[in-house]
């Protein structure tokens, strides 16, 4: 069990009567990994940080139906096509809520991809799309998307237990691609449990990083990028 | 940096190791609040603390805005997370409407302790809500947001004869899937456990605010 150095550095939202009781690393916690190969498959970078940002759009599906209760209002989710739709989850069968998995009728809400891309953004939480995403390919500039990659159940280890997402890109470019943003996209539906009804949000930017320092990816070489979402590390 | 080649998920974890970033500011923090007010409604204490523990249950549920519930387009069949760790259904069947899935979550007090897991499925000794000898009278649950801020607070009060001590602390989630016009299947889950590092007394005909706060601050 780790115990963060850096707890000392907490800034203002740390409460001043907050009590130490010695294991004062973060409940919950994300990670990027990123493992870069090269044409021969030998691992020439491996690149470490913390994930920071869920967007606006995680937030807002993540709530509880208490929020909207509370509020008496719904709330705007933004695709990566920049169309907005209203979300309003309530536990009555004429409402909206987001979609899961039935054998007579599929409208699924699935994980996309990890996307990444060669730009980046000052507000991730506000984000809805990458600034400049890497277009699935073999052209120039373009890095070919392999499937993501889901644990297939959540890992406990002690008191800690964590869940992956991982995708590979291979670079059949011609030249050395760079990725400066890296992003989850899931696409979204809503359905109705009175009708067959159907409304696709499209495809959402739920998290949403820039990394700290550009992935350099060589002609031939891949790219593996690994979220690890974890509590109690 | 160069490192042997990589097997599993297990090695890419062994990876992840938060004093290698020293200097990377923690992308989450959580809080744990309790404001206590006697019976003529003066604040009697204030107490914080950083939420210490969340549960596997945590990771589940904030998987499905995450990756969605559907293992991919053409998968008519629930993620391993939702199956595995929440015990749902792969899929619903016999049901020619569509089904769908929502959550909500609640705050439970608890007068006993012990000892964290990311398993665990209850408090030790919840305090019931009612009105009886070591009751408290739970309020509405109020949800906010603040930007990636969320605030769950519940209002508890005690009319009893006797002060109730508060030692623990959880949120729990409940998990609704609905389909066929009306009919719906609910799971509960434990999303997070706390001891309070110092025991909150709510006086009799008093009182007191609890608060979780989660701060995902990017």
């Amino acid at each position: 069990m780790m115990v963060s150095k850096g707890i000392e550095n907490t800034d203002f939202v740390m409460p001043k009567d907050a009590y130490d009781i010695g294991k004062d690393m973060p409940t919950f916690n994300a990670y990027l990994t990123i493992i870069v190969r090269d044409s021969e498959g030998k691992i020439v970078k491996v690149h470490r940080q913390r994930s920071h940002s869920p967007t606006f759009n995680f937030i807002s599906l993540f709530l509880p139906l208490q929020y909207f209760i509370n509020c008496n209002c719904g709330v705007s989710v933004e695709n990566t096509g920049g169309s907005t739709n209203g979300f309003i989850p309530c536990a009555s069968s004429g409402c909206g809520n987001i979609s899961y998995p039935n054998t007579a009728t599929n409208a699924p809400t699935y994980l996309v991809m990890i996307q990444v891309g060669s730009g980046s953004q000052s507000n991730p939480y506000s984000a809805y799309k990458l600034a400049s995403p890497i277009a699935n390919g073999s052209g120039s500039g373009q890095l070919v998307y392999g499937t993501p990659s889901v644990s297939p159940s959540i890992y406990v280890s002690g008191n800690s237990a964590y869940f992956t997402i991982s995708q590979t890109f291979n670079n059949s470019s011609g030249g050395t691609v760079t990725i400066t943003e890296v992003g989850i996209i899931t696409q979204v539906q809503i359905t109705y449990s009175n009708s067959t009804n159907t409304v696709n949000f499209g495809q959402l930017l739920v998290w949403y990083d820039v990394l700290s320092s550009s992935i350099s990816v060589p002609n031939g070489g891949s790219v593996t990028i690994y979220y690890t979402f974890t509590v109690n590390p | 940096m160069v490192t042997p080649d990589l097997a599993s998920e297990e090695d890419i974890a062994k990876l992840i190791i938060p004093d290698d970033l020293p200097n990377d500011e923690p992308s989450f923090k959580a809080y744990v609040e309790a404001k206590v007010y006697d019976k003529e409604g003066h604040l009697i204490q204030h107490h914080r603390q950083p939420m210490r523990s969340l549960t596997q249950y945590f990771l589940a549920l904030m998987s499905i805005p995450l990756i969605g519930t559907y293992q991919g387009a053409s998968t008519n069949s629930a993620t391993g997370i939702l199956t595995n760790v929440l015990g749902l259904p792969s899929a619903i069947t016999g049901n020619s409407n569509s089904a769908n899935i929502v959550w909500n979550w609640s705050i439970q007090l608890g007068s006993g302790t012990q000892n964290f897991s990311p398993s665990l499925t209850s408090l030790a000794a919840p305090i019931l809500n009612g009105t009886g000898a070591g009751e408290l009278s739970y309020g509405t649950l109020s949800v906010s947001r603040a930007g990636a801020m969320i605030f769950v607070s519940v209002t508890v009060y005690n009319l009893t004869s006797s002060a109730i001590t508060v030692t623990e602390i959880g949120l729990q989630g409940t998990v609704i899937i609905q389909y066929s016009s009306g009919n719906k299947s609910t799971y509960n889950f434990l999303l997070s456990y706390d001891t309070f590092s110092t025991a909150v007394s709510v006086p009799a005909s008093g009182m007191a605010v609890f608060q979780i706060t989660l701060s995902f601050t990017g």
